[in-house]
């Protein structure tokens, strides 16, 4: 393969075992893309026993924090983001290869500092952290960071980092033979008290509030010693068509980005979405909304009030529901139908105590309005069933939210019981019955609810089951918010369902044809048919290509839907600024829109081969028992409308509240599923023939070796 | 600063103003950019532009410096850039972000600290300060002159030279022309419009006059001050 431009050309391997560095050449990772794909082949390659590995906190497992070509440039809302891959912590019924990301600095450094990847195998025999300028690679000790939050720790390092002054505001780095310089700070990422005390809910935090950890990575960093990872960087990334890609980048800002300058009308929130704080209850106007490098706009902020920065989305409403019960009255179960002020700022105040400690809140919003209920109902607190000494009176205020907190990141009080993760904790209290019966929302793989019922969003909750984890990909979600808050505030939705649909459709090549507009159709009657099995299977391997290993931002990418142009068509797959404009600008190799699909489909093959080593096995892939034995009642909105068909074929925003699942449904989804992708339908094992029509001779001769190859039938 | 009072048949300049900027050593190769005059004093013209900034509007995205490293180097770099936007991201609003662009000032020291002329004002480009990487000698004085935190001169690590915001006059992979009248990088890539540009040079005596109010009623809108 000819050099590509826009790799820095280096993956940094580390060995903890040893404290020694390797350098691994990014030119034999070159057909992975980057992130994901970085890392599912380096844990091929690098993890010593796949199949022997059952636990994240293993020293075998391997961790890699990957950037791509992308990472660095002003590829729009694509230049920050950052995929982190490791054997996860805390699922069921097994633990398996998983993924999780963060936006912010990290990855832009990582790349001028001359790196692609870093991957971490091993554990250190003491705390310990990676200190990385240019070139220079330094294990460094870590007993006066461990113990330290997230923000200080960062603090720490940049201070460090930045101590050679070489003139007013610019401090120096050696870059090979010459002295690079930058006003910048290191990029740090790094885990909390959570991570230090190997909790599965312990997530990796970078700046103030990028985290990355749904799969337990915070754990994993804790388990190899590894306090933090720190790059600071002088150098630049090389561009196969700089002019080119400034080009592309003005077309973007001119015509497919929101230009608050001169209106504030709704905008379709993926490239072409407003720079606004994605947060869920009302902010005080002093803020600034802040991004990711490269963000075309940005969706996190920074306060006046002097706490609470970067707390974005699910970590700004992981204490909401608590907040209003303590103030309104009610249950601490999430509602977004006030959103008003008086929440904000001690929701606020939450977010920081959890991103401080590096506390993943997704799992935690979940366990609150259970303890609640355990508490009213005289089960927890001092001397109870449940013993803690939580002040669960004060439930919703900010000082049993440091309580709370500190007690999960610690492993002590209530805390204790779900160091193994929430769905374990609740089992080993004999409770287990209010996981299966939707008391608390964890319907998948002992994973919390990302916040979209499977039983309304269809493909959230499939794409789930034949991944390995809450798929959090928003490509399609974007239309649950934008319609349903729509509903909420009274306002007439101002994109018909129909077009809608068509705009989606015609961007799923190759899976969907441009007219096969039921693959977007949610009614009941469509639930389970195969072509919402393919429209799943576009999902998954876009999104493992331009999302998870390219590094396009989630929230931006696809861009199905502009409502900047006239033909609401978005940039997703054009040859204006499309996904593979950028690519080629970047790396000058030329590859189309669906090539990167192409490649995404090899890449998710590669994860599915893994899980299987690991044990995956079709009988895994089901949602708990109450999404299939009860109907949907409540969202966090007073509706979940999605675009569907009446029995007259009719399109509509229809309401999804009121069905559920049925287990012959979703089995049939399943085989449509195994059958698009070429799996044996019985087990959901790869064929030989399948992986070798895509190279990956080596992978089947593998299964094969453990006797997990699918059938050819 | 000294304005000088003589020099009107010379003058072509907007504001009608030159600015002393030291001593007559300076004279070596002076053509088109600067001027001897009676008082033995170096003057040059004031720049016809400048950048402004909305310290309050910036998302600390990054994206007009490595479009800024990108058109007139053609790769992506935070070090290489002409603007510098600094951020400590643990700090409270308005204060978590600096943006740094060069004030193209009247009396500009770099220009004044070149032993070489490399660092120039030319007529030929509305007298934007700018630095010729083939003419400087690397001895990075025009660096240590510049007043400003963080300085506005860069160092090159790569040619070994001095750079400075030429207002994307040398620009060789941008395809729209830059420079005073043309497109200036940074502030046509700003997502959210944070980077203005003036003709009019603000009053040189305040640090903060740079600082500018970009946001309008519609900013207002999506739920953040448009107060200064």
């Amino acid at each position: 393969m000819k050099k590509l431009k826009g790799f820095a050309g280096k993956i940094l391997h580390i060995d903890l075992n040893n404290l020694t560095h390797h350098i691994l050449p990014t030119e034999d990772y070159y057909e992975w893309g980057g992130g994901h794909g970085f890392g599912a082949k380096l844990f091929w390659d690098l993890c010593e026993d796949i199949e022997a590995v059952t636990d994240g906190r293993d020293p075998r497992n391997v961790i890699t924090i990957a950037g791509s070509p992308f990472s660095g440039t002003n590829v729009p809302s694509a230049g920050g983001r950052c995929e982190v891959t490791n054997m996860s912590v805390g699922l069921i019924p097994r633990n398996r290869f998983t993924r999780s990301n963060f936006g912010g600095h990290f990855s832009s450094m990582m790349k001028h500092a001359g790196w692609d990847a870093v991957t971490v195998t091993g554990k250190a025999p003491y705390p310990v952290y990676i200190d990385v300028r240019n070139d220079h690679v330094m294990i460094r000790e870590a007993s006066h960071l461990w113990g330290k939050d997230t923000h200080e720790t960062q603090q720490i390092i940049q201070e460090d980092v930045a101590s050679v002054e070489v003139t007013s505001g610019w401090s120096g780095q050696l870059d090979g033979n010459s002295f690079g310089r930058t006003t910048q700070k290191a990029s740090v990422l790094t885990v909390g008290q959570a991570g230090e005390n190997q909790s599965a809910l312990g997530c990796l935090i970078h700046g103030a509030g990028n985290a990355a950890g749904q799969g337990g990575s915070g754990a994993v960093f804790g388990s190899k010693n590894l306090k933090a990872i720190s790059f600071i960087g002088t150098g630049a990334v090389e561009i196969a068509d700089p002019e080119a890609l400034i080009k592309a980048r003005f077309i973007t800002r001119d015509f497919y980005a929101a230009d608050v300058d001169k209106s504030a009308a709704f905008a379709y929130p993926s490239l072409g979405g407003k720079p606004e704080a994605v947060t869920f209850s009302t902010m005080p106007t002093g803020h600034r909304v802040s991004s990711c490098h490269g963000c075309v706009n940005g969706c996190k902020q920074r306060n006046a009030i002097g706490y609470g920065n970067e707390v974005t989305c699910q970590t700004s409403l992981w204490y909401l529901g608590a907040v209003r019960s303590y103030k309104f009255g009610g249950d601490a179960k999430l509602s977004l139908s006030n959103r008003g002020l008086e929440l904000t700022e001690d929701s606020l105040y939450a977010g920081d105590l959890a991103n401080k400690l590096g506390i993943n809140t997704y799992p935690i919003m979940g366990l609150i309005p259970w303890l609640q209920k355990m508490h009213a109902k005289g089960e927890l607190g001092s001397g109870k069933e449940i013993h803690s000494e939580l002040p669960y009176e004060l439930l919703g205020t900010r000082e049993f939210a440091e309580q709370f907190c500190q007690a999960i990141a610690t492993g002590t009080d209530i805390g204790a019981h779900f160091i193994d993760g929430i769905v374990p904790g609740i089992e080993s209290l004999g409770h287990g019955a209010d996981v299966d019966n939707g008391t608390l929302h964890y319907p998948y793989y002992g994973m919390p609810e990302h916040g979209y019922d499977p039983r309304a969003e269809l493909e959230w909750g499939y794409a789930t089951l034949m991944t390995d984890r809450d798929m959090n990909d928003h490509g399609l979600n974007w239309i649950y918010w934008t319609v349903n808050l729509a509903k909420l505030e009274g306002i007439n939705f101002p994109i018909p369902a129909e077009t809608l649909v068509t705009r989606f459709v015609e961007k799923m090549a190759p899976y969907v044809q441009p007219n096969e507009v039921s693959a977007m159709d949610y009614a009941s009657h469509n639930m389970y048919s195969e072509v919402l099995a393919r429209q799943v299977q576009w999902i998954n391997h876009y999104g493992r290509f331009w999302k998870n290993s390219a590094l396009m931002c989630d929230f931006r990418w696809p861009d199905c839907v502009n409502t900047h142009r006239e033909d609401l068509r978005g940039a997703t797959g054009n040859d204006e600024v499309g996904e593979q404009v950028w690519w080629n600008a970047v790396t000058g190799e030329g590859i189309s829109y669906v090539d990167g699909i192409e490649r995404g489909r090899r890449i998710f093959n590669l994860d599915n081969a893994i899980w299987v080593l690991q044990g995956r096995h079709r009988d895994d892939a089901k949602f708990a028992d109450y999404i299939y034995d009860q109907k949907m009642t409540h969202n966090k909105l007073p509706t979940y409308l999605w675009p569907a068909t009446n029995e007259a074929g009719e399109w509509d925003y229809r309401e999804m509240l009121g069905r559920q699942h049925s287990r012959e449904g979703v089995e049939e989804w399943k085989s449509h599923y195994y059958r698009a992708e070429g799996w044996d339908i019985a087990t959901g094992w790869p064929t030989r023939s399948l992986l070798e029509g895509m190279g990956m001779k080596d992978v089947a001769d593998r299964l094969e070796q453990v006797g997990k190859l699918g059938s050819e039938t | 600063m000294t304005t000088n009072k003589n020099s009107s048949e010379m003058d072509t300049g907007r504001r009608h103003f030159l600015a002393a900027i030291g001593g007559a050593g300076m004279l070596i190769g002076l053509s088109g950019t600067a001027y001897a005059l009676r008082d033995e004093k170096i003057y040059i013209k004031t720049s016809g532009g400048a950048l402004v900034v909305d310290l309050k509007k910036c998302m600390g995205c990054g994206t007009c410096m490595t479009t800024c490293s990108l058109a007139h180097h053609g790769k992506a770099s935070v070090s290489l850039s002409r603007i510098q936007i600094t951020q400590d991201v643990f700090k409270s609003f308005p204060q978590d972000i600096e943006m740094s662009t060069c004030l193209q000032c009247e009396d500009a020291p770099c220009v004044a600290a070149c032993p070489v002329n490399a660092n120039k004002a030319s007529e030929d480009f509305g007298f934007v300060r700018d630095i010729d990487p083939a003419k400087c000698i690397g001895c990075m004085q025009c660096i240590e002159a510049c007043p400003q935190t963080p300085k506005r001169v860069q160092w090159n690590p790569i040619t070994r030279s001095a750079q400075k915001c030429d207002l994307c006059l040398n620009t060789p992979y941008m395809e729209e022309q830059g420079g005073i009248g043309g497109v200036q990088a940074c502030k046509k890539v700003c997502p959210v419009g944070a980077i203005g540009f003036i003709t009019e040079l603000p009053e040189q005596n305040l640090p903060q006059s740079y600082v500018v109010n970009l946001r309008n009623e519609n900013w207002a809108k999506t739920g953040k001050t448009i107060e200064d």
